[in-house]
């Protein structure tokens, strides 16, 4: 099968995809206890003044009619308007999305540089204290709440010290023209670094302890011994050869990682006061706010389906043993 | 004159408890277009040896003591960049199995030209590319296919690039490790005659490690019989296949079908090699050895030449015909396996 071909059939898979996730997201709300009205209407209203504001949100129709409205706003990318707020859905997820992809990149970035890179080290100098202290380093990070880390870093660098501000994503009374004039800015990257370094500390063991083991089960094969008998300097064995190999495995796990991070940040930015969508979206849940619930959740799985797919296409540029059929 | 002299190597593992001698006392040489076969069964040491010399041992091995020269030079004196001018330039290998031994995310083009320009450092692209071109011809491959990965090769193919990669430098000498064992028999018969070939035509060196007795027979010139990190036994392939004095020779001779007499019994060594971080203080052998006497068990036996062949075995130099018929039947063999298990449970019920 060509490449061609392969891409348009997981473009394909991936519709069908998000149709299930979809599917399945409208139909868990609904089956939810608790009456999503509650936070709109109040007992004081007269029953004709409650039906008309439920009427308004279309939720008087029967279940598959909603259902089918739902599918068809969501072609378009309309996910209705907040249940509380009256807030399109859409301007909602615009607002806190881009909030925590810049934290969530900025710490999965360097924590897959650095991991990877000491990875390849640990993996290369097994044996060696240097390695035993990364791993034992590594696995404790991964082993800590990021909350309760959170917490900690909060308590000695802010509180304590306060060379760090102890929550939000910039000092108040600021106003920015767009969000790109805003994150480029010292103010918001003084408020970055932390909660991003807690976070960094965190995903970095992953990819660490991916790359080592990969790195050892490449070294121990015959072509490592080729390398050596060819006189190649040990940064090319290392690099070119053996970490090259070696990170293959990363790749699939850095697309799922990421996307889950994306999901799991809810407890950073709570700690931090970061305005995020994972702060958003656990409101919703709690307030039965179907729409904006519906629209984040569908945001993550579409991150981690889109990741996937860029993950597939990566892995068979990166070996060229992967066919496409 | 000779391209490698080997003398008095010790070859060491690092391991838990005491170290593994994995090669022990080892000394020979090999002269220039010479063919030095090596045989003896897994862990006796062979590929031990190899990888010493050509200086890739894994972390936990060393050169305990003994000198590895080549042209005059001793190698395990010279510094690990010094070292490495030496690799693939003047002592390349062709490695054990064909299917792993290239990188499958490179091309094989990329990978013959590295060691061009890692060694030639002024190279054009234009010359490595003519230098694989014509290795590619000589070992019987598609030029046209330089820029296929590994994996788009099947095992004789792969086994072909590797040594088109193995004599891209034109080296003195070259290391084959079990070069054709993953191959079938027809393939391996091509491969062998092509590197006869192309190493008349370069005039190098080759040292072929192998357990396989009919691959040594087909292409050396001289053969090492090594048994549990020491040489048993060295000479010429007819001799040492012809009438060998030292009984492992002997059995290993008998433990593979011969086509003249083909209904003759194979013979089977029973029992293991010694546990090599705790050798015996005799002949290594001995503890398998169905002629193994007292003397066998604690002195080392010494070298004993005649007829071309040097052997390590007290009784070499007075063997006569009953001895060498009692060690050629299957049948002494197969009584002292007999008697050592009965011996064996004896002891477990004491």
């Amino acid at each position: 099968m060509s490449k061609a071909s392969f891409v348009v059939r997981r473009l394909l898979q991936l519709g069908v995809t998000f149709w299930a996730v979809g599917t399945v997201l409208f139909f868990l709300f609904r089956l939810m206890p608790g009456d999503p009205t509650a936070f709109v209407v109040s007992a004081q209203m007269t029953p004709e003044a409650r039906q008309q504001v439920i009427e308004s949100y279309g939720l008087n129709e029967p279940l598959y009619i909603q259902y089918v409205r739902f599918l068809e706003n969501a072609l378009t990318l309309n996910f209705g308007q907040s249940f509380h707020t009256n807030q399109p859905v859409r301007e909602v997820i615009w607002t806190y999305l881009p909030n925590t992809l810049v934290l969530m990149l900025s710490a999965f970035v360097v924590a897959y540089i650095l991991g990877i890179v000491l990875g390849v080290l640990t993996g290369w100098y097994r044996g060696s204290r240097f390695e035993k202290t990364t791993v034992v380093t590594a696995l404790t990070a991964r082993s800590l709440p990021t909350f309760y880390v959170g917490l900690i870093v909060l308590w000695l660098f802010g509180a304590g010290l306060g060379v760090i501000p102890m929550s939000g994503m910039g000092t108040a009374g600021q106003s920015y023209d767009s969000f790109w004039a805003r994150i480029f800015t010292l103010d918001f990257l003084h408020h970055l670094v932390a909660p991003a370094a807690v976070l960094a500390f965190y995903y970095m063991g992953y990819p660490l302890l991916i790359m080592r083991s990969s790195m050892m089960e490449v070294l121990s094969q015959d072509f490592i011994d080729v390398c050596r008998a060819k006189g190649l300097s040990e940064r090319a064995i290392m690099f070119k050869h053996a970490a090259r190999n070696a990170l293959l495995p990363i790749i699939t796990a850095a697309a799922i990682a990421l996307g889950y991070a994306v999901g799991g940040s809810v407890l950073i930015e709570t700690v931090f006061g970061w305005p995020g969508l994972g702060r958003e979206m656990v409101n919703a849940v709690l307030r039965r706010d179907f729409p904006v619930a519906q629209g984040t959740f569908m945001v993550l799985a579409a991150t981690i389906i889109i990741l996937n797919f860029i993950a597939d296409l990566l892995y068979g540029y990166l070996d060229p043993r992967v066919t496409y059929d | 004159m000779s391209v490698l002299d080997i003398s008095d190597l010790e070859v060491y593992y690092e391991t838990e408890s005491a170290p593994a001698q994995a090669v022990d006392g080892v000394s020979f040489t090999i002269e220039e277009g010479e063919n030095l076969g090596i045989v003896g069964e897994s862990g006796c040491g062979k590929t031990t040896l190899a990888k010493a010399i050509i200086g890739i041992l894994p972390d936990e091995g060393y050169v305990n003591r003994g000198s590895i020269e080549f042209d005059g030079k001793d190698l395990t004196e010279l510094p690990d960049v010094e070292r490495r001018r030496y690799k693939w330039e003047e002592i390349s290998m062709i490695a054990q199995s064909a299917m792993n031994a290239l990188d499958p995310v490179y091309t094989i083009r990329e990978q013959i030209v590295e060691a061009i320009e890692t060694h030639r450092p002024g190279t054009g692209r234009t010359e490595s590319n003519e230098i694989v071109a014509e290795m590619f011809d000589l070992v019987g491959l598609d030029p046209e296919r330089a820029d296929d990965y590994p994996h788009q090769f099947s095992g004789g193919m792969r086994q072909r690039a590797m040594i088109a990669m193995a004599l891209a430098l034109e080296p003195s000498l070259v290391l084959a490790d079990e070069p054709t064992t993953a191959l079938d028999v027809i393939m391996q018969d091509q491969i062998l005659k092509r590197i006869g070939e192309i190493q008349a035509d370069i005039n190098s060196s080759m040292m072929v490690i192998t357990h396989d007795v009919s691959v040594v027979a087909e292409t050396c010139d001289r053969v090492i019989v090594m048994y549990g990190g020491k040489i048993a036994e060295e000479g010429p392939v007819e001799e040492i296949f012809g009438e060998p004095y030292h009984p492992y020779t002997i059995g290993l001779k008998r433990a593979f079908p011969n086509i003249r007499e083909s209904d003759q019994d194979l013979l089977s060594i029973s029992g293991y090699p010694p546990e090599l971080t705790d050798p015996p203080s005799g002949c290594r052998f001995a503890e398998r050895c169905p002629m193994a006497t007292n003397e066998c068990r604690t002195v080392e036996p010494k070298a004993h030449h005649q007829d071309g062949l040097r052997t390590y075995c007290h009784y070499a130099d007075e063997i006569d015909d009953g001895f060498r018929s009692r060690a050629d039947d299957p049948k002494t063999w197969k009584d002292t396996e007999a008697a050592r298990s009965a011996q064996t449970v004896a002891e477990v019920n004491d």
